[in-house]
């Protein structure tokens, strides 16, 4: 008795059934990964104060906003990030040698909008817990949390 | 022509093309000697051959064979130059596949791919014009202010830490 194999390569059924398949899996995974995509965001890390009367040269962007809002008169940017978030995996970024840590995550993804929790924590204690929509062009300033002489500013927008 | 004549005839052209066997070789060989209406017979199939060969050779040696062969395998390569719906044809052509009973888990794959596919994209997805871009904000140890600057597109959340605080947004 001779027993053929399903998946031989001769036969030619198989042959034109395996590219059908590994097409559509292709496709899937193809879709399915720009659904589960990744939302770039960018967060600076700004120290305000009033010591001094500075802006470093990469906020000039955000000079006209701060300004405007706040009464800080010199603005230095500690860290400039381009973060890729993915959804419910938590990014930390710290500041203050690790005593205050924001923690970003992704929880939801939808067409040009990314769901974001952030919490902020202060040497282990949680000072902020919120969920915003970032969108592009938009910029979600979070700010309080005292750092020397002055405070921090995380300045998170969308990068997609 | 004798009687033998008729069954004679019927091998003559076997005969003339080599085709016979040596039994039916010696037979007619035999006829020949005895009968001039089949020796005729035979001499008319030379004759004929003749004619036709000697103009065959003659435009045969007139012709340019490596020519020919060009002009020939020019056009078998025309032929073989497949349209784009010549070639995706055996691709659609499912008659092999119904078949066998192999489409049903190729189907019932692909089915549930799509199935899935379909899922993701088609859920209904939230308007979220005209919402709020802080869904919540909350905070256990500090009082918290949310500002929104829809003309600037900036979203503020201040945390206050501690009465003494004065920097707040102006």
């Amino acid at each position: 008795m001779v027993i053929r194999g399903a998946g031989g390569g001769s036969n030619p059924v198989m042959k034109r059934v395996f590219p059908l398949i590994a097409f559509f899996s292709l496709l899937f995974l193809f879709l399915t990964s720009v659904a589960f995509g990744q939302a770039q965001t960018r967060l600076r890390v700004i120290r305000a104060s009033n010591v001094g009367q500075s802006i470093d040269p990469p906020l000039k962007e955000l000079h006209n906003e701060l300004k405007t809002l706040f009464n800080f008169t010199s603005y230095r940017l500690l860290r400039d990030e381009n973060l890729s978030l993915s959804l419910n995996q938590p990014v930390s970024i710290s500041a203050r040698e690790g005593r205050i840590i924001m923690e970003i995550i992704l929880v939801g993804l939808h067409k040009n909008v990314a769901e974001l929790r952030i919490r902020v924590n202060r040497e282990g204690t949680e000072i902020l817990n919120t969920q915003v929509r970032l969108s592009p062009g938009r910029t979600v300033l979070i700010g309080g949390p005292k750092l020397r002489e002055g405070v921090i500013i995380y300045a998170l927008s969308a990068r997609f | 022509m004798k009687d033998s004549c008729f069954s004679i005839s019927k091998l003559l052209e076997k005969y003339f093309d080599q085709e016979v066997t040596d039994k039916e070789r010696l037979l007619i060989e035999g006829h020949l000697q005895d009968c001039p209406a089949c020796q005729d017979a035979l001499s008319s199939m030379e004759a004929i051959r003749t004619l036709i060969k000697v103009p065959i050779e003659e435009a045969a040696q007139k012709e340019d064979f490596p020519w020919v062969w060009q002009k020939i395998e020019r056009e078998i390569r025309l032929q073989e130059k497949l349209t784009w719906w010549q070639s995706l044809r055996p691709w659609l052509d499912l008659s092999p596949l119904l078949k066998k009973k192999v489409w049903i888990p190729a189907a019932a794959t692909i089915m549930v791919l799509l199935f899935i596919t379909a899922q993701i994209f088609f859920k209904k997805i939230p308007s979220y014009s005209g919402a709020s871009v802080v869904e919540y904000a909350e905070s256990e140890t500090n009082n918290i202010m949310v500002y929104d600057l829809e003309k600037a597109k900036v979203t503020i959340i201040w945390l206050f830490e501690g009465p003494e605080e004065e920097v707040i947004p102006s």
